[in-house]
């Protein structure tokens, strides 16, 4: 139960600690039910329970999806659900203030959703895998635009509709989708335009504008529209290959060439639906890592399909998709054994990321005591974490959502294509602690809106014994016990309290306890 | 745990060091106190995403310049601010023409990484790591500075982010305290004082027991960065609501890093090294020339650093700042008003003695042949000759043989 004690570094882990420990990596935080659920259920009963693709889990948060209404809608239905009908009048001050409140509107709806399902989810390996893969494939708000219209539909029809199937689906999924095509520019990439063209925009230009300098002008900008790299060389370095392994500068050129003319439909009655123009598309031949691109001369639409594919049989693609999910699952330094087989199982399956999963857990590596209680807990786990195992109600996540996003960690708004990196070297700097301090103290305190702790959180500690209080909080809070230091720290505490208190109120010295619990050193491991 | 002692004798110091420019100055030598106590400091200001320095310290005159660039080209037109015959400024940066003419602010041009890498995350990783191509390399190269400089004396305070994350730069052995921007000040502090005990150094009693953490059970340092924090942030907190500004700032995140900068500075702690990100500078599409995007961020810029150097005075002359991008961007513009990831880029060196008033860096020109592979700028200064001097010149530390690892860096010819 000594949570910080020295021991065997050899010694297996218990039956107790091995629950703890799967709970740590595959639930947003272990807790006192779900360890004893683990416990009775044994550990390939309770991951296939969980992978079973059944309901979204309790009604708790069934109940708070149900209001927001533009979780579950696609792009062109969000379009409708912000701009409404057309008017032909102008718009008062007024209609636009509310159009541009609305607008705002999907993006809090799908934040929330997130972090609610993170959560409250029964179904927690799913939105574990959920968080990996976001990230993995990251789009983010902060392009602004469009962005509010399509990364709803991108949550649903690429990261949850995959996560139980393959990464080459997903991967697939995420490249023809108008959110990441937006992100990544890919939907502006074009071949130059012809001297025809050219002429064209000129005559168009300077007959509209009455101006023979406009025209050229035109033109002139018309003729740099080109080639974007952006897409092309994410796609190779953080979404399949990694950096650098493999591919050089005239490889990003050549997807880029290849991916031309994958855009999206926009506007007004528009589907917002993956579109491919065959006008906008580089014609000729292109070598991608030393292979020749199949040439599509039906417009060129299958040439990036043909290069997708040659990525996801790419041995490269295997190994970095499996050393980024051991280092997510297992450790910051990711065992490389561990990482060679789970390398292999995908690429006998395009990446089954079920099959993935179970090859992790079954590993040896997995369960070794030096992976345990390791991993440092990024702001999202922490936060999630610290309302799981409160059983907070959430009544409106939104202060929580910013307090996240003053930890460094915004839902959806990292402006890397990277996404965040999950290893400890990157969120533990000296400073970080005290957000996380105020907030656990201010939770506890039950201060921070739109969270409460239920009432019959305390109902349970015995009422005339107060010394026992912290032993059964940290019971809860901690399920893999506390250290000396902490258990000394909460005893300061608790005496201090009842030196001045008359009566002990467990509603008075509980909230302390647990603010001090939330924040200790053991709470931000996992 | 309070460091009384160390405390007391950082406040001598300080003030100390309000009279040390006279001192500092003379034939370029620098009196080197303990605890960096002579008031060197430096600020390193990182522009995340690639700014397209091209358009930020601008060839005006060159007509292969406003050749490729038929929406991006800055000309005279739109109130660019002509440095010397070849060089004008982005109008956005008015503000750093006065810290130019006073000779206190050097653009060095075509500065990058020999490595081809376009790649923000590489870039940005060789960078501040300051070991380009190089993945074993996890310390950043100011972080090992200050663990190379420093003495048992050495203040806590050393070196710090204005921001949630530490850049890389700082990241490594040597703790550096990362402010959160959304710590309330007064419950804040008490805050600190509840968490001590777990965290902090004081014993507590049945601490020798089993149970008592050693690095051994505290593997990824969790409660050794506790204990940083409570430290350093007590610290902070007092000397940033004790002090008020003179001068004004930009309302905006960037000024407000700035100015806290200026006031930890001004309270003589020993502060010698602080970062400050400033993220955004990605701008494949919808740049502008002169107004837009890269315009309105660029004016928040120039006016943060310029109030700064206001804000700091003659103290400006102990205090380098520099700002760097990981890369620079395309010569070409996209068709999309916009750039994509380049090469060679630049850096700016205002304060801590440079020779400013110039334009430093040899400049190949544009034309196609001049241009890296066709398309970028030409990288004609290793950034970490630049990093060399700027240590060297603003510390008095001396860049050892391996503190880049693989490579002789060299002070860049002139530019102190």
């Amino acid at each position: 139960m000594d949570g910080m004690s020295i021991q065997d570094p050899g010694a297996p882990l218990s039956p107790r600690e091995r629950a703890i420990h799967l709970l740590s990596r595959l639930s947003f935080g272990a807790t006192e039910e779900s360890v004893e659920q683990v416990l009775q259920q044994g550990e390939s009963a309770w991951l296939d329970a969980q992978l079973e693709p059944a309901v979204e889990g309790s009604p708790a948060l069934i109940a708070a999806l149900s209001e927001l209404p533009t979780v579950n809608m696609d792009s062109p239905a969000i379009y409708e659900w912000v701009n409404g009908e057309p008017s032909e009048e102008e718009l008062s001050l007024e209609k636009r203030r509310e159009l541009n409140r609305r607008r705002r509107l999907p993006r809090e709806h799908l934040l929330k959703a997130v972090h609610l399902r993170s959560v409250l989810s029964t179904r927690q390996v799913f939105e574990v895998l959920a968080d990996f893969f976001r990230n993995h494939f990251n789009v983010s708000f902060t392009k602004g635009g469009v962005s509010d219209y399509l990364i709803t539909d991108y949550e649903n029809q690429v990261v949850r509709m995959h996560l139980l199937g393959t990464f080459a689906d997903m991967l697939r999924a995420s490249a023809s989708h108008p959110a990441m095509l937006y992100f990544l520019d890919n939907h502006l990439s074009r071949r130059p335009p012809s001297k025809q063209e050219l002429a064209e925009i000129e005559r168009n230009t300077r007959r509209s504008t009455g101006s023979r300098q406009r025209g050229a002008e035109a033109a002139l900008i018309a003729a740099q529209r080109g080639l974007n790299e952006n897409y092309a060389r994410e796609l190779l370095e953080l979404h399949t290959l990694g950096v650098d392994n493999y591919y050089k500068q005239r490889d990003v050129i050549a997807v880029a060439e290849a991916l031309t003319g994958w855009t999206f439909n926009s506007g007004r009655y528009a589907e917002w639906d993956f579109r491919f123009r065959s006008d906008m598309h580089v014609e000729g031949p292109k070598k991608v890592l030393g292979h020749l691109v199949r040439e599509d001369r039906d417009g060129g639409l299958e040439e990036g399909h043909d290069i997708l594919k040659m990525l996801i049989e790419h041995k490269g693609t295997a190994d970095f998709i499996a050393m980024k999910l051991v280092r997510y699952l297992v450790a910051d330094q990711p065992p490389p054994d561990l990482v060679k087989s789970v390398a292999k199982v995908f690429r006998k399956s395009e990446g089954d990321i079920q099959a993935l999963l179970r090859a992790i857990i079954e590993s040896d590596d997995f369960w070794l005591r030096r992976n345990y209680r390791t991993k440092f807990k990024t702001p999202n786990e922490f936060l999630c974490s610290a309302l799981r195992s409160l059983g907070a109600e959430i009544i409106d996540p939104t202060r929580v959502l910013r307090v996240m996003a003053d930890m460094g960690q915004p839902l959806y708004h990292c402006d890397d294509p990277t996404g965040w990196y999950d290893t400890a070297e990157s969120w533990l700097d000296p400073g970080v602690m005290a957000r996380r301090w105020q907030f656990a103290e201010e939770l506890a305190a039950n201060r921070i809106d739109g969270v409460t702790i239920p009432p019959d959180f305390y109902q349970s500690l015995p009422a005339e014994v107060p010394r026992l209080w912290q032993h059964h909080l940290t019971k809860r809070l901690l399920p893999s016990g506390a250290g000396q230091r902490t258990r000394n720290a909460l005893s300061t505490v608790t005496d201090q309290y009842l030196a001045k208190a008359k009566v002990a109120d467990v509603q008075e010295l509980g909230p302390p306890l647990v603010g001090l619990l939330l924040g200790s050193p053991e709470f931000q491991q996992q | 745990m309070k460091p009384v002692t160390r405390r007391n004798f950082l406040l001598q110091a300080g003030a100390l060091g309000a009279s040390i420019p006279s001192l500092a100055s003379i034939g370029g030598a620098r009196w080197s106190g303990a605890l960096g106590g002579d008031g060197s400091a430096l600020v390193c200001i990182y522009l995340r995403g690639g700014a397209d320095w091209l358009n930020m310290v601008v060839p005006f005159k060159d007509k292969n310049y406003q050749a490729v660039r038929p929406t991006l080209a800055l000309g005279e037109d739109d109130g660019v601010i002509a440095i010397d015959r070849k060089w004008a400024l982005h109008p956005a940066l008015t503000p750093l023409a006065e810290l130019y003419k006073q000779k206190r602010f050097a653009p060095v041009v075509c500065v990058g990484s020999p490595h081809t890498t376009r790649s923000h995350f590489d870039a940005q990783d060789f960078m501040e790591f300051g070991a380009p191509g190089n993945r074993t390399v996890r310390s950043g190269w100011l972080n090992r500075y200050l663990g190379r400089s420093s003495t048992a004396e050495s203040s806590e305070f050393r070196a710090m982010a204005l921001q949630e994350l530490l850049p890389r730069s700082l990241r490594g052995e040597y703790p550096v305290l990362a402010v959160p921007s959304g710590l309330d000040r007064k419950k804040g502090s008490s805050t600190l004082d509840r968490f001590e005990e777990f965290y902090g150094d004081g014993m507590p009693a049945g601490g020798e027991m089993e149970g008592e953490r050693t690095e051994d059970n505290d593997p990824a340092g969790i409660v050794r960065s506790g204990r940083v924090t409570i430290e350093t942030l007590r610290r902070y907190q007092e000397i940033v609501t004790k002090s008020k500004s003179e001068v004004e700032y930009p309302k905006s995140r960037f000024g407000a890093g700035m100015q806290n900068i200026a006031k930890v500075l001004k309270a003589g702690e020993g502060m010698e090294v602080a970062g400050l990100d400033y993220t955004g500078w990605d701008h494949h599409a919808g740049q502008g020339g002169a107004e837009g995007r890269q315009a309105n961020m660029l004016r928040d810029l120039a006016g943060s650093i310029a109030s700064f150097g206001k804000d700091l005075g003659p103290r400006l002359d102990q205090t380098s700042i520099i700002v760097m991008t990981e890369f620079g961007r395309t010569v070409r513009e996209n068709g999309n008003n916009g750039t994509d990831h380049g090469h060679g880029s630049g850096v700016f060196v205002i304060g801590g003695g440079v020779k400013g008033g110039e334009v430093h860096g040899s400049w190949p020109g544009l034309k196609d042949d001049d241009l890296y592979e066709g398309r970028d700028l030409q990288v004609t200064t290793d950034f970490r000759d630049v990093f060399h001097s700027v240590l060297e010149s603003t510390f008095s530390f001396k860049v050892k043989k391996g503190f880049f690892p693989d490579y002789a860096s060299r002070k860049v010819s002139g530019l102190y």
